[in-house]
């Protein structure tokens, strides 16, 4: 019989704590206001991600240079665009998510150092704007892979900038992941061994352990890469007795890892997300947490999958070994999904749809990783637009739908409104729809000869970049509806009770928003959180109900004056 | 079809045997409907290698379109089959897993990317092996153009020629150094010819990339790199730059222009060695060893075979040079005479190439490389290569 939470019958729970917005502008040790910086500034840097990359696409709706002034300019349009995608939105905003979530999900009043937790936040927006300001010494353009000698010797101050602005995110982000091994080391609850948490936190620990285990690397590599260009040494100069693959591989080495730290956690997301909004339990909870370890740990040996047309030949086979090898725990991630929601009740609302949105796109991602990791095969499309197809499949068809997911999921707790449905519902089907057209002819492009990085191409490239162009510009445009949607949401959003979703996690046996010390008292988990379809979750959830108020999804058996009257939102 | 009946950890879920088959097939089909656009998607087969490269890709295809099949079929069966009625907040089936589905989902998986790894490792073995009697091209990468270099030796002279019947200089060279070379903005070969290609860099990494022929390697500066295939088809291929090399990175692949005219870099195979002897190679050599007196001539064959990479950035209709990066040089022997004050045509054209920065044309940015007079530095231009393109470039002059 698992225990419940909920305060002693009759007695009222804390009213949360409004966040203001002036809050945000404030330096603050409270986790929940850290993480709401985090998500709003890496939001702002999607916009201006996402800007760069219309720029790019209205550039490539014609074979000639008609947009920008130069080939150099596009260059520095490319560079900054995943520059500020990987180390601007996409990593601070799952470390948002992380840190608002992780405390409230082992039912802790804070991170195990919140002062440090806040320092980490206040680097990322003057590293941000160092990064930009760039463009005012002649902006970075040799891609966010800063290959020498193209970088050290024959590119503009703006690329030390860009190394500098690096050396600074990576340091918040390795301060962050410090945090996040503390706190899910030390402030489990009673009761919440590593097997009773939520996948959520296991993703932002394996994440964390990556992160501290890789990010030094980048750091030695941009070291070196700022003595190059600053202090007269020759790490990568042949001429010198340097060597432009010490670049290659110290840089892979780090950033292969990356893409683990920027996937994981919107894995994470999806398990929360599937498992909520389809009422039932994660299916294989054990698999999913260990293949998340798997992943971090052999992700450590695939890193020259991204040089097979440099490496050393006779090193291509075994490090095909090694990328072989990592698509099955990410195979047995995407089918414990499937089996998550397979003989579940699945409620269409935004966050799953993002899921299973998610789930589509993802796995075609995950498909052209093997293929990429076939030596022969990757040899003719190293550099092309397969691999700008495949790395937007996984990074945004991944990471930014499980963003989406956990946006629309977690919004109701962090603000204690309900986002908007329909808008949310729109949104889904133009994203899917812009994406998907966005990014799949980009694998035909490549295999047919497109390289990557060019402003101007063969001719015959044209019909499709045009559809590529004018569904880019469809998902620019769905963009501005979930920041709509959240401003309005926030202003006149139905209010939200302390569990909308009717999850058994902790995070949702609290007020919506939480109070400033989260919980009243010591919360105690329920014993599986993720338990959906037994008596004894029934029963945990109704009482939570009780205590808190009704909920989307109310229990079957609350009294009619707690049920809502109408279907539950998404259908 | 009852569900509710079944135990929730049965591995089939109360799915009928019959269905699990048929829906298995329906995957295989349709993985291998898919697969059979593999020849739709990849430019035709031009090199003994692009057969291995597209069946191992047509093989990961019909894999891969039919684990896509696999999961979005579950995934919409999912979808439409256990979507929550109107009203009903109950959960779903309290199902933790199945150990049976979750080996079965680890064991195929690991069996598929095994034989895949196995395959490629075959290709791999058999595309870049050193081939028998391998044609072996030289390659120079540069912002921004490519250039093959050819050998010529006192055993590959054109036929009817002997080594005394050289003029005296050539023969010098080619005793001194045992072979000549002559440039060319094409790579040459023939049918059925392995081709081994020697690669280094002027200046940033570029790579080299036949999309025809399914091969890339990167040229790293420091480094002498080598690519290999050998072409089954006559025909012309573009060769496009791959690797992120500055703001003319697009510029590098070969193209054609408004007159149907290659330009740039392109591969070019001949139907039979004798066609390229004829048409490629004899001129060519016959050139190098003969060098025309005239310096204008000369200047023109040195700019025509692509030992610089001017073309990339000029233009001059004489030689069908498309470039749009700098000045038009058309008329540039009429402008050259007035250009600055106190020079004359030729050494402000001299002035213009060793030191392109000096005087720049207004308009145009400081892009132009430096030709250098020494063997040791970077784009190197003798002196006498420097002036025989002078007394060409004074040659253009466009009437009034």
């Amino acid at each position: 019989m698992a225990s419940i939470t909920v305060p002693m019958p009759g007695a009222r729970p804390q009213t949360g704590t409004r966040i203001r917005v002036a809050d945000i502008f404030r330096w603050s040790v409270d986790h929940k206001i850290i993480g709401i910086q985090y998500m709003l500034t890496a939001g702002f840097f999607f916009l201006i991600g996402g800007a760069l990359a219309m720029g790019i696409r209205w550039e490539l709706l014609t074979p000639n240079l008609d947009v920008v002034a130069d080939g150099q300019q596009y260059n520095q349009l490319f560079s900054i665009h995943g520059t500020v995608m990987i180390f601007l939105w996409i990593i601070p905003m799952l470390a948002g998510f992380g840190n608002y979530l992780v405390p409230l999900m082992l039912g802790a009043k804070d991170m195990a150092f919140p002062w440090l937790n806040a320092f980490a936040f206040w680097l990322i927006p003057p590293a941000g704007i160092l990064m930009l300001l760039g463009w005012f010494v002649g902006q970075t353009e040799a891609g966010w892979t800063s290959y020498p000698p193209l970088s050290t010797l024959y590119s503009l101050d703006g690329q030390t900038l860009w190394a500098l602005s690096l050396h600074i995110l990576g340091l918040s982000s390795i301060l962050g992941a410090i945090n996040f091994i503390v706190t899910v080391k030390n402030m489990r609850p009673q009761g919440m061994g590593y097997f009773q948490m939520p996948l959520f936190v296991w993703a932002v620990l394996a994440t964390s352990i990556i992160i501290v285990m890789a990010t030094p690397f980048l750091a030695g590599a941009l070291t070196l890469l700022i003595l190059d260009r600053v202090a007269g040494t020759a790490f990568f100069n042949p001429a010198q007795g340097g060597d432009v693959l010490l670049w290659q591989n110290v840089f892979w080495f780090y950033s292969h890892p990356a893409v683990y730290i920027m996937v994981l956690p919107a894995f994470g997301v999806i398990s929360e997300v599937l498992s909520v909004h389809s009422r039932k339990p994660i299916f294989g909870y054990r698999a999913i947490a260990l293949s998340s370890m798997a992943i971090a740990l052999v992700g450590f040996t695939v890193w020259a999958h991204h040089m097979f047309t440099s490496l050393t030949p006779e090193l291509r086979i075994p490090f095909m070994i090694t990328s072989m090898i990592i698509a099955v725990p990410t195979g047995i991630k995407v089918f414990s999904w499937l089996g998550t929601i397979f003989m579940g009740k699945i409620h269409f609302t935004s966050a799953m749809l993002f899921a299973l949105g998610f789930l589509s796109m993802f796995v075609i991602g995950g498909i052209s990783g093997v293929m990429l990791a076939a030596v022969p095969f990757d040899i003719h499309v190293h550099d092309t637009y397969f691999v700008v197809s495949h790395l937007h499949f996984v990074l945004f068809g991944g990471s930014v739908f499980g963003i989406y997911a956990g946006v629309y999921h977690w919004f109701p707790k962090i603000t204690g409104r309900m986002m908007d449905e329909r808008l949310g519902r729109i949104h889904f089907v133009l994203t899917y729809i812009g994406f998907f057209f966005t990014f799949f002819p980009q694998h035909i492009l490549g295999m047919a000869g497109m390289p990557r990085r060019v402003s101007v191409y063969a001719p015959e490239f044209q019909g499709l970049n045009v559809v590529v162009s004018l569904a880019a510009f469809v998902l620019g445009i769905s963009t501005l509806l979930i920041i709509w949607n959240v401003i309005v949401s926030l202003r006149s959003g139905k209010k939200a009770g302390a569990n909308p979703w009717r999850a058994l996690t902790l995070e949702w046996a609290t007020t919506s928003p939480p109070p400033a010390t989260n919980f009243v008292g010591d919360p105690v988990p329920y014993a599986d959180p993720y338990g959906y379809g037994t008596t004894g979750s029934k029963a945990y959830l109704d009482a939570l109900e009780r205590s808190y108020g009704e909920s989307e999804y109310p229990s079957p058996d609350a009294p009619k004056t707690l049920q809502k009257v109408g279907a539950p939102a998404g259908d | 079809m009852n569900l509710t009946k079944r135990s929730p950890e049965s591995s089939s879920a109360g799915i009928s045997p019959i269905w699990i088959v048929a829906g298995g097939l329906a995957i295989i089909l349709g993985g291998l409907i898919i697969g059979s656009f593999t020849p739709s998607l990849l430019p035709p087969q031009a090199s003994a290698e692009s057969r291995q490269v597209d069946d191992l890709f047509r093989f990961m295809l019909v894999i891969g379109g039919a684990i896509f099949l696999l999961v979005q079929g579950l995934l919409v069966y999912s979808v439409v089959r256990f979507r929550a009625k109107p009203g009903d907040t109950g959960d779903g089936a309290a199902m933790h897993g199945s150990t049976t589905l979750e080996f079965i989902w680890t064991i195929i998986p690991a069996i598929i990317v095994t034989v895949i790894a196995i395959y490629s490792v075959v290709v791999w073995n058999s595309t870049h092996s050193i081939k028998p009697n391998e044609q072996v091209v030289g390659a120079v990468g540069a912002r921004y153009a490519w250039t093959f270099n050819y050998n010529v030796t006192s055993e590959t002279l054109p036929p009817g020629l002997t080594v005394d019947q050289l003029p005296t200089d050539t023969q010098t060279a080619l005793n001194d150094t045992g072979a000549l070379l002559f440039s060319s903005g094409q790579l040459h070969t023939w049918v059925n010819q392995p081709v081994a290609v020697s690669m280094q860099t002027n200046d940033v990494n570029h790579a080299f990339w036949v999309p025809g022929m399914r091969v890339k390697q990167d040229l790293l500066a420091g480094r002498t790199t080598e690519v290999r295939f050998t072409p089954i088809e006559a025909g012309v291929y573009r060769i496009v730059c791959a690797e992120l090399c500055g703001s003319g990175h697009g510029n590098m692949a070969g193209s054609v222009d408004v007159n149907g005219n290659l330009q740039g870099a392109w591969l070019i195979v001949h139907e039979s060695e004798d066609v390229y002897l004829r048409e490629f190679y004899e001129p060519n050599a016959r050139q190098l060893l003969f060098p025309p007196e005239d310096p204008a001539l000369r200047g023109r064959a040195i700019l025509a075979s692509g030992k610089y990479p001017c073309a990339s950035c000029h233009v001059v209709n004489d030689l069908n040079w498309v470039g749009a990066v700098g000045p038009n040089l058309n008329n540039v022997g009429n402008r050259a005479e007035t250009r600055v004050a106190g020079l004359s045509a030729a050494e402000y054209l001299h002035s213009s190439i060793r030191y392109p920065g000096e005087y720049l044309v207004p308009g145009y940015n400081n892009l132009m490389p430096q030709f250098n007079p020494e063997p040791d530095q970077t784009n190197y231009m003798p002196e006498d290569d420097l002036t025989a393109i002078i007394a060409y470039l004074l040659t253009l002059k466009v009437d009034a």
